[in-house]
């Protein structure tokens, strides 16, 4: 068993009448950032607080490196977490917070200022934790995390609350440190925050496992066969295309997304029945788009889904 | 998989051991980092110096009357009536006990006395052997106030019963017999600095009845009373004495300038008187008492008003060390350095326990010295009230124990603060659980209110008792008058069987429930 990964296996957690994980697999190898998602409640946290140890699960396992959290000898120097970044007391400067969790594990004092520096906060740690800012809150997070050089990182939205230049930097930070050997596993309910970050994804819904796979394989069936077709004659295109056996969905004032004929068909059946159009593209998925095409099926998801369906 | 698998990283870190050592380091950290903490300590200190300070002003005393001192310097009772005759080197005297009995109308107290004593000489406070009868505890042998032997159960209010003393050099032994054939052996005590001549003869004492009237506007205890009636035969004197005939006195009185038995002198304080009839009946009449005095201010106690105060603060403190942590999420940081949870239940333990018994020894010392020096100045002062040194039982015992107190009482509200999770809940319950009795104790009628003292934290206050308490002395243990029920240790026992159940119920809902 090699010691970076982070494998989930036939994970089961209940919380009074609510299964909020039910029968959850997967792995994290490592070298790779691994984006977890869902929507909220779909049991991302929960999972993440088995795998440290902090829930105990009703049944399957939670393990880092093949052992439970519990057996892990020297934690931080095996796994790195940033759970919830209002985890601070608010009278403690940030710097005395890394400085007890650095005590626990008799980390030299200069690996404090190292992770500090790391993510920026050499000045803002000698304030108190109080008067930070959500984005400051997760940098401290995030060096909390690193503390201990860790080969596994579990990070729960942590692009959560930061500003642009704070989610580039945190994006590159993620693949730096993958590209380093670590595997690295981030929550989102937002896939468009893993954008460009993550190289895996683990799909939850209903604390059940509804896709893992790579992001390229994703975006790839996720663009299949559907055409982007831009056209002011919207809903004359719509009828024309339903007709001939097409799913058509709005996606914007002009845009429609096709699936069911191929670009140059299209181009023929709107020229035949002489309705103009503007542009006729393959369409390539955003990962927002692929992770929608994923979770259509689950009907927790219908209501929230967010484009609007013709049904053809 | 489709994703390649990469070499794993390895930390660069050396992997240190997570020891308890370390544990406690973190702990440590953490309680000095919150600003608020120390800075809680520092006022909790000047707080218990001030209020024990302005505590012991409110207390003054004119000094009183006379006071009796035993032999080894505590002050004593030492009121009775004598029928005595002078005994050279070694001997013995022997009588019958036939009767005790009230001579005031009023019932009898169950630590009357009447037997045959072996003393110094006739003042008071000297040194004593004797050995009694009495109506509620059997036959007793006592010597020098504050020691106390049990001898048999007889009756004497049913059953004439013989006792004996004799005196061999320093040697004095006590003996009871049934029938005056058959002997056995109370006690034999050594007597050092009894000199070649003692008197020696027949006592009769009794301590004054008490009465205690309680109710919310305040306590009265009055004393009243109190004379037996105690008759002997068969007398016997063994050995030389330069006199032929039998004296009495009232060693301590009677009258305007005796001392009070136990308790202020009645008023009506009669004579004592001692009858010999031609057939060798001794009837002796007489009140006091032959024992330790119990009834003077507790100087250590009044050195420790600030306690109370300081318990507020400890109980803060032991509070928000664990729910600061559950309130922000904290706690999940915490278990994942440390997922042994135990571990760190035991490391927030010990570094609560230490911070507080330290600055609370610091604030009970302070503050004791200070109460000290009031209470000097305002009239409790040598002879009557002895210097109380802080590196001396009891004041050593109250001062050491005072501060384990608050460290306790940290504790108890840190393992109520692990269960309940909640600040609010836990300080009101650790406050109802360890002021509150205090402050019940005394509306409720006595049995109840002693009852609470017992069973309730409360209970470790005893801690700071400075006055022994002896079995053959009745008291009566007012709350209001500072007394406890139970001893210091054992009182302070049940704090700590607190402490432990909430540290236990801790552990178990640590190790059972998700963080």
């Amino acid at each position: 068993m090699s010691d970076a990964t982070i494998e989930v296996l036939d994970l089961r957690k209940r919380f009074g009448r609510t299964l909020a994980v039910d029968g959850l697999s997967f792995r994290v190898e490592p070298g790779t950032v691994t984006g977890f998602v869902g929507p909220n409640g779909a049991g991302k946290s929960t999972t993440m607080r088995a795998l440290l140890g902090l829930d105990a699960p009703d049944e399957g396992a939670a393990l880092i490196g093949g052992r439970p959290y519990h057996a892990l000898r020297t934690p931080l120097l095996e796994v790195g977490a940033l759970l919830d970044a209002a985890a601070l007391h608010p009278a403690r400067r940030g710097r005395d917070h890394l400085r007890w969790l650095a005590h626990s594990h008799g980390l030299p004092a200069g690996r404090v200022d190292e992770v500090l520096q790391q993510v920026g906060m050499e000045t803002a740690a000698r304030r108190r934790a109080g008067g930070y800012s959500l984005g400051m809150r997760q940098r401290l997070g995030l060096a909390a995390a690193l503390l201990g050089d860790p080969p596994v990182l579990l990070l729960d939205e942590p692009v959560n609350g930061l500003d642009p230049e704070g989610i580039q930097w945190m994006r590159t930070l993620l693949r730096t440190l993958a590209a380093e050997g670590r595997a690295v596993l981030v929550s989102s309910h937002l896939m468009s925050e893993l954008e460009d970050t993550a190289d895996h994804l683990v799909v939850i819904g209903r604390g059940r496992l509804i896709a893992d796979t790579a992001v390229s394989d994703l975006l790839a069936a996720a663009s299949g066969d559907r055409v982007r077709l831009r056209t002011d004659a919207r809903t004359q295109a719509m009828e024309l295309l339903t007709a001939q056996g097409a799913t058509v969905a709005v996606t914007g004032r002009d845009t429609l997304t096709v699936t069911g004929l191929q670009a140059r068909r299209i181009v023929e059946l709107l020229n035949a029945a002489d309705v103009p159009f503007a542009e006729v593209g393959a369409h390539r998925a955003t990962l927002e788009e692929a992770y929608m095409e994923l979770t259509r099926d689950a009907v927790e998801f219908t209501a929230s889904a967010g484009i609007d369906e013709v049904a053809s | 998989m489709t994703t390649p698998t990469r070499t794993p990283y390895r930390s660069r870190l050396h992997p240190a051991r997570a020891g308890f050592g370390r544990l406690l380091h973190a702990e440590w950290t953490k309680f000095r980092t919150v600003r608020a903490w120390p800075v809680v300590l520092g006022v909790a200190v000047v707080a218990v110096v001030l209020v024990c300070r302005l505590g012991a002003s409110g207390s003054s005393t004119s000094g009183g009357g006379p006071v009796t001192l035993g032999p080894g310097g505590e002050r004593v009772v030492d009121v009775f009536r004598f029928t005595h005759r002078p005994l050279t080197g070694d001997g013995s005297v022997t009588v019958r006990v036939t009767g005790l009995r009230s001579a005031d109308g009023k019932g009898i107290e169950p630590w009357a006395k009447a037997g045959v004593i072996v003393k110094q000489n006739l003042d008071e406070g000297s040194r004593y052997a004797a050995v009694v009868a009495t109506p509620a505890h059997g036959i007793r042998m006592q010597w020098n106030f504050t020691h106390d032997t049990a001898g048999s159960a007889s009756d004497i209010a049913t059953t004439p019963h013989w006792l004996r003393l004799t005196r061999s050099g320093q040697h004095l032994t006590g003996y009871e017999s049934a029938d005056g054939r058959t002997w056995s052996k109370i006690e034999d005590v050594r007597l050092p600095g009894l000199p070649r001549t003692v008197q020696v003869g027949l006592l009769a004492a009794t301590p004054a009845h008490n009465n205690v009237h309680r109710a919310f506007s305040g306590t009265s205890e009055t004393y009243g009373g109190g004379t037996v009636t105690a008759t002997y035969d068969r007398l016997a004197l063994r050995g030389d004495s330069t006199a032929t005939a039998w004296k009495s006195t009232d060693v301590g009185g009677p009258g305007p300038n005796g001392p009070a038995p136990n308790g202020p002198a009645p008023q009506d304080a009669q004579p004592g008187r001692t009858d010999v009839s031609p057939s060798g009946t001794y009837t002796l009449t007489g009140r006091g008492d032959i024992a330790p005095a119990l009834d003077g201010p507790d100087m250590v106690q009044m050195s420790f008003q600030g306690v109370f105060v300081g318990v507020l603060f400890m109980v803060a403190l032991g509070t928000l060390f664990v729910t600061g942590e559950y309130k922000r999420g904290l706690i999940r940081t915490t278990f994942t350095a440390t997922p042994a949870r135990l571990k760190v239940l035991a490391a927030k333990t010990t570094v609560i326990a230490a911070v507080t018994f330290t600055t609370g020894l610091l604030a009970t010392a302070v503050g004791f010295s200070l109460a000290q020096r009031v209470l000097r100045h305002n009239g409790f002062a040598p002879p009557e009230f002895p210097d109380l040194s802080l590196l001396e039982n009891p004041a050593l015992r109250a001062v050491v124990g005072s501060a384990a107190l608050l460290s306790l009482v940290a504790v108890l509200a840190l393992g109520v603060a692990a269960v309940l999770r909640n600040s609010a809940g836990t300080i009101a319950t650790v406050v109802a659980l360890v002021i509150l009795p205090q402050i019940l104790s005394f509306a409720f009628p006595l049995p109840a209110a002693q009852w609470l003292l017992r069973v309730t934290p409360a209970a470790a206050f005893a801690i700071q008792q400075g006055v022994t308490r002896y079995p053959q002395v009745k008291v009566n243990c007012l709350p209001e008058s500072g007394c406890y029920p139970l001893s210091p240790w054992n009182g302070f026992a049940v704090l700590a069987a607190y402490a432990a159940a909430a540290l236990l119920l801790a552990a178990w809902r640590l190790r059972r429930r998700d963080a």
